[in-house]
């Protein structure tokens, strides 16, 4: 028998199911039909993708970036320096009222130390500031420590340290604070009274001891231990009265600068460039999603393919 | 040798459809398979409850109804096949298995028959398949899960060894 003729006597097999099953599928077929699912993963996707698309635009879209805040500063601190002259340094009252208050008890001595940093429009300004805080250093009573002012083009910075006494260090802050925007204040105040207090202690004792060897006969022994004590006795005072004159003045860092220079490209961006931004970031990501997702699906590509080929081999085997 | 039908009766077709119109299909493609006919009426109502809770899972661009529950018919048999091997595994300490009397339809021959029943699941399956559902390679090949080109080896072997075992009872 030919391969031709066996195929057409298997061809003529006629095998027909049973009444009794087509019966049995008959029933399975009538007692309902599931309703196609409507959402399947690959319609979640078409949707899920580009709302992340849009979701992700719109962050990088409505993003205010650096540049806008820079900006923003500069509006906020244009009006306040116009022509920067000295009239027109913003109202004490407005100023001011950002300023730390110094919380200082004067029957006690404290260490009290400020920096301020204030930032002005122009590099004039920044003179006229200088030449405010001096005057209201000496007219509190009080004297620069070092003025240090340097100026490059349209930007101006200066550094004074001034020496404030300290029962007026509240207005002295109050009244630099209004010489321009505060950027940076800091205060810091030490309590020295303990310190005193425990010296003034250690300084009665030893003169007790002074009196006490005095009274002894006159020896070469006592005679080094009077000189000693009466050394280290001078020393204490002398800490003392240092430590009492610092902390009668309070010492001020003050900071004037002008800001820095906007980079002038801002102004050439296109209305595209946001566009270009987001197309940016989502490259960002593509890139970083082949990185770490190409390695992932090649071990489970590789995972499938022996899967597969397992499974197959069985197959073989359980048919064969 | 085409199996393939217009799209359109594809993408109409209810679930009821495809089973009255494919039952014998289902039916003969098992009986050749496991070349047992109780056994195969079993498979096939198994076959034909999965493939009701599956059928959303049916799409006519990617193949016919009819190809679509021969892949459902497939597994349901490889499960049998499965569980059969551990049962007989089993009870081969105890007893040896029943032997099985099979049939392949009307209209064989007693030596086609016999011819048949030597052939391996896997060899009669495509046999099936190709020659008694006359699917196209591609369609015969998608229900394997193999590649036309493998299917073709198959079958051309199976009709080979068929031809030679015809040719020493003859």
């Amino acid at each position: 028998m030919s391969q031709r003729d066996l195929v057409a006597e298997l061809r003529a097999a006629h095998l027909t199911a049973p009444p009794g099953l087509r019966e049995r599928v008959r029933l399975i077929s009538v007692e309902g039909q599931p309703a196609p699912r409507r959402i399947t993963w690959r319609r979640a996707l078409a949707v899920a993708v580009p709302v992340a698309a849009a979701v992700a635009a719109t962050i990088v879209f409505t993003r205010p970036t650096h540049q806008a805040n820079r900006d923003q500063a500069l509006e906020r601190l244009a009006p306040a320096t116009v022509h920067g002259s000295a009239a027109s340094v913003p109202a004490p009252t407005e100023r001011a009222a950002k300023a730390f208050t110094v919380p200082t008890a004067p029957d006690r001595a404290q260490q009290v130390g400020a920096t301020l940093g204030l930032r002005v429009a122009t590099a004039g300004a920044v003179s006229d500031a200088v030449k405010r805080a001096l005057a209201i250093t000496a007219s509190l009573g009080g004297y620069p420590l070092s003025v240090h002012a340097q100026s490059h083009g349209k930007t101006a910075a200066a550094m004074l340290t001034l020496k404030v006494p300290r029962t007026h260090v509240s207005e002295a802050i109050t009244r630099l604070s209004a010489l321009g925007s505060i950027r940076q204040e800091h205060v810091d105040v030490t309590d020295k009274q303990a310190g005193l207090n425990t010296t003034d202690r250690l300084i009665a004792r030893l003169q007790r001891q002074l009196t006490t060897l005095r009274a002894q006969p006159t020896t070469a022994t006592t005679t080094a231990q009077i000189a000693a004590l009466v050394a280290r006795i001078e020393q204490l005072q002398r800490g003392e009265a240092a430590t009492r004159r610092a902390t009668h003045y309070a010492t001020i860092q003050l900071s004037v600068a002008t800001p820095q220079p906007t980079v002038a490209t801002h102004h050439g961006h296109g209305r595209l460039h946001g566009v270009v931004i987001a197309l940016t970031w989502l490259g960002i990501g593509a890139v970083y999603a082949l990185a770490i997702g190409v390695p992932v699906l090649l071990v489970l590509a590789a995972a499938w393919f022996a899967v597969r080929m397992v499974r197959r081999r069985r197959e073989d085997a359980l048919l064969g | 040798m085409t199996s393939r039908r217009p799209a359109a009766y594809n993408e109409q077709m209810t679930f009821a459809q495809a089973a009255e119109a494919h039952l014998d299909d289902v039916y003969g493609y098992l009986t050749w398979f496991t070349s047992d006919r109780f056994t195969a009426e079993d498979l096939t109502g198994v076959t034909f409850e999965r493939a009701l809770r599956l059928w959303h899972r049916f799409d006519p661009d990617r193949g016919s109804a009819r190809t679509w529950l021969c892949q459902v018919a497939r597994t349901v048999a490889l499960d049998h096949f499965r569980s059969e091997k551990r049962r007989t595994r089993r009870e081969q300490l105890a007893a040896a298995p029943e032997a099985v009397d099979p049939r392949f339809g009307e209209g064989l021959s007693a030596e086609l028959e016999s011819a048949l029943a030597r052939l391996t699941p896997g060899e009669r399956e495509v046999v099936a398949l190709r020659v008694l559902l006359d699917l196209d390679a591609g369609a015969a090949a998608r229900v394997l899960g193999i590649s036309s080109t493998n299917c073709t080896t198959r079958l051309n072997r199976a009709l080979k060894k068929l031809e030679e075992a015809l040719n020493v009872a003859a």
